[in-house]
């Protein structure tokens, strides 16, 4: 494939076999039509994709070669996916078979070119791609994704872990399209991952689309620690059937640009979700996260919990809606946005927006934007704690009780000592 | 080991202390009562070296030390201990953590090795036992979720395990049922030393039976109105403040 400016994107070469043309194609004509998205519209208004689509990307990169899969190897050694019987491993959007299990019991393991005409049928028609754009962009160029199945009333034992690394070859960007399908009564944990081998600034665009039968239960968590040049693009569009459990933590830690949106429809009876995030955003980062839950169906819950940390010169975004439809009755739906500023110069945007057309229901939502508690700093410092000390403390006590929700132990300790790498980055960037 | 003389200090603009002296030997306790807005706690929060409380005249000596040239760590690691009138709740900040961080900051400004969570664990063990914490005390949260008699004798295993050459116990009986105020005196006594000295603000005459004190000072419109010893509490808590206040400005 070659590389071309992007906004003559519609000139670039699809990938695939033949029979998954038409589709991309199709999702190609519908996206120049949209057009890329820009901050006059209000979904947007924050994040400015202008700098991205003026560089020359290549968005449906070769497979990589043996150079770059050495690099791997030793990125996955500190990550909890160091196991490769529990983990699937993507470099710059190409499944590789030696860095990944074979089998996974209780899960069925598929691309989606092979399945293509079920992906077309199912997934690729259902996201509005007037909301999000960038979602057509995938369908077009995604290359094999990955299509995981887990079958009724079964359950996979061990987290599976999903890694997507961006080797160093220049101005990659690509689209990984991810399809997550728990049967009725079944159970998964995913955490996905994307990092870089060497620090570049390349482009992600991945689209996660989960389908969740009755009674089903997953818990999806991303750690995004990007190099500081990395652009990234996400969304995660999932349907939740009747008494099925979604539980989703993002947690964004590095990236120049991110924006990432969450889509979750409750779509039936007594369905629940519980969406949380963490993101830190030092000098130069620009973070937005957009969040939406559909309250469909009467008696479904949301808890929805985010925490930003923005340094100099770091920049948040955090955009929460809820909709409440007219027979969603007895629903349940909470929203907090905590926001804590390290410094002059830091720049947050939070905003809660409420539709609601039921009339029994229950409703609370709160955001707060603030600096360090000055009388948590004293009592620190009259225990004897030098004033960064407890500073940094506090902040990692700020990050902790957002990372106290992801229920894997392994995960949630890899995370603690990764804030606290990352935290320490932050406090010592220039002021 | 503490002499205040002549301290002045405010909160925004309102002036609280106007010309406080005050001598606290080494080896001896003193209490502080006065009637509330007396400037009780102001002194106390001065003493630990809070920021908004600006100090605009006096001096206070802690040692031979110019106390008020030291930020709060370095007070503490000094050997100032400040037992909160409402201690702070930290979520997400563990109370084991606290608790061995703080010890280790001031063992080492002193020169001596950390110590491990081992020999942490066994220390701390011990200091429990002496106020009666539960079992979960050291896995919460500090503070958070504590009642307010945990809260104070989370206080005091604090003060116990850091073991300071001056303790100030700002209000540490308030909110406290009969029980509660046996144990933290319990704690409070079984640290009083020759070379250990107590400064206890108070508003009630109760603690002083249970820890009885050397000398006890009275405390009104921002200075030391009236000394004595143990039985001045006592006839406070018989004749009220107002008395000595109209004997003062007589």
């Amino acid at each position: 494939m070659t590389n071309a400016p992007l906004h003559s994107v519609a000139n670039h070469p699809l990938p695939g076999p033949a029979s998954t043309r038409p589709r991309r194609e199709a999702a190609l004509a519908e996206f120049s039509a949209i057009g890329w998205p820009t901050p006059q519209r209000e979904r947007w208004r924050y994040t400015d994709l202008h700098g991205l689509v003026g560089g020359d990307f290549d968005l449906a990169p070769s497979a990589p070669q043996r150079a770059e899969l050495e690099l791997a190897a030793p990125l996955l050694a500190t990550t909890p996916a160091a196991n490769r019987e529990c983990r699937l491993v993507f470099v710059d959007g190409h499944r590789i078979p030696e860095l990944s299990a074979t089998t996974i019991e209780n899960l069925e393991i598929a691309d989606l070119e092979t399945g293509w005409r079920g992906f077309e049928a199912s997934y690729a028609d259902r996201i509005a791609t007037k909301d999000h754009p960038l979602a057509a962009l995938n369908t077009a160029f995604t290359q094999q994704g990955l299509w995981l199945r887990v079958p009724a009333r079964t359950a996979v034992a061990a987290p599976l872990h999903l890694v997507f690394i961006s080797s160093p070859r220049a101005a990659l960007a690509p689209q990984p399209r991810i399809v997550i399908e728990t049967g009725e009564g079944a159970s998964l944990t995913v955490v996905q991952y994307y990092i870089d081998s060497h620090p570049g600034s390349g482009w992600i665009n991945s689209v996660t689309q989960v389908q969740q039968a009755a009674h089903s239960k997953l818990d999806l968590y991303r750690i995004q620690r990007h190099s500081p040049e990395q652009a990234h693009t996400s969304l995660l569009a999932a349907e939740v059937g009747a008494d099925a459990e979604l539980t989703v933590g993002y947690m964004d830690l590095g990236g120049r640009l991110v924006r990432n949106d969450v889509d979750v429809k409750l779509a039936e009876r007594g369905a629940r979700t519980e969406l949380f995030g963490l993101f830190l955003a030092g000098a130069g980062q620009h973070i937005d996260d957009h969040v939406l839950v559909d309250h469909a169906a009467p008696e479904t819950r949301s808890d929805e919990n985010f925490r930003g940390i923005i340094g100099r010169r770091g920049r948040g975004i955090f955009n929460g809606k809820v909709i409440v439809r007219p027979n969603a009755q007895r629903i349940d739906a909470r929203q907090s946005s905590d926001n804590l500023l390290l410094a002059e110069h830091a720049e947050i945007d939070t905003k809660p927006e409420f539709e609601i057309y039921a009339d029994d229901v229950k409703c609370s939502h709160g955001s707060t934007v603030g600096e360090l508690d000055a009388d948590q700093l004293f009592y620190l410092r009259t225990r004897g704690m030098g004033e960064a000390e407890a500073r940094e403390l506090l902040t990692a006590a700020f990050a902790a009780t957002v990372l106290e929700r992801v229920r894997d132990l392994e995960t949630h300790e890899y995370l603690v000592g990764l804030v606290a790498a990352e935290l320490t980055r932050i406090a010592e960037q220039p002021k | 080991m503490l002499t205040i003389e002549n301290l002045h200090a405010r909160v925004g603009e309102r002036e609280i202390l106007k010309g406080l002296n005050l001598h606290l030997p080494q080896g001896e306790v003193h209490a502080i009562m006065g009637p509330n807005g007396s400037g009780k706690s102001t002194l106390a929060q001065v003493l630990a070296g809070r920021e908004d409380y600006v100090v605009t005249a006096g001096r206070v000596s802690f040692g031979g030390q110019d106390l008020l040239a030291l930020a709060p760590e370095e007070r503490a690691r000094a050997g100032i201990f400040l037992a909160f009138q409402y201690p702070i709740e930290i979520p997400g900040v563990n109370n084991a953590y606290l608790l061995k961080a703080a010890l280790n900051a001031q063992r080492q400004a002193r020169g001596e090795t950390a110590v491990d969570a081992f020999e942490f664990m066994k220390l701390i063990k011990k200091k429990m036992e002496l106020v009666n914490a539960p079992k979960d005390f050291l896995n919460r949260s500090v503070n958070q979720g504590f009642s307010g008699g945990e809260k104070k004798r989370n206080e005091i295993l604090q003060m116990l395990l850091l073991e300071p050459r001056l303790a100030v116990l700002d209000e540490t009986d308030s909110g406290l049922d009969v029980d509660a105020l046996k144990v933290v005196a319990h704690g409070v006594n079984s640290l009083r030393s020759p070379d250990r000295s107590m400064l206890l603000v108070t508003h009630y005459e109760r603690l002083l039976e249970l820890i009885v004190p050397d000398r006890v000072h009275v405390l009104a419109g921002g200075r030391i109105i009236r000394s004595g010893g143990p039985e001045l509490a006592r006839e406070l808590d018989a004749r009220g403040y107002d008395w000595i206040a109209t004997e003062a400005t007589a």
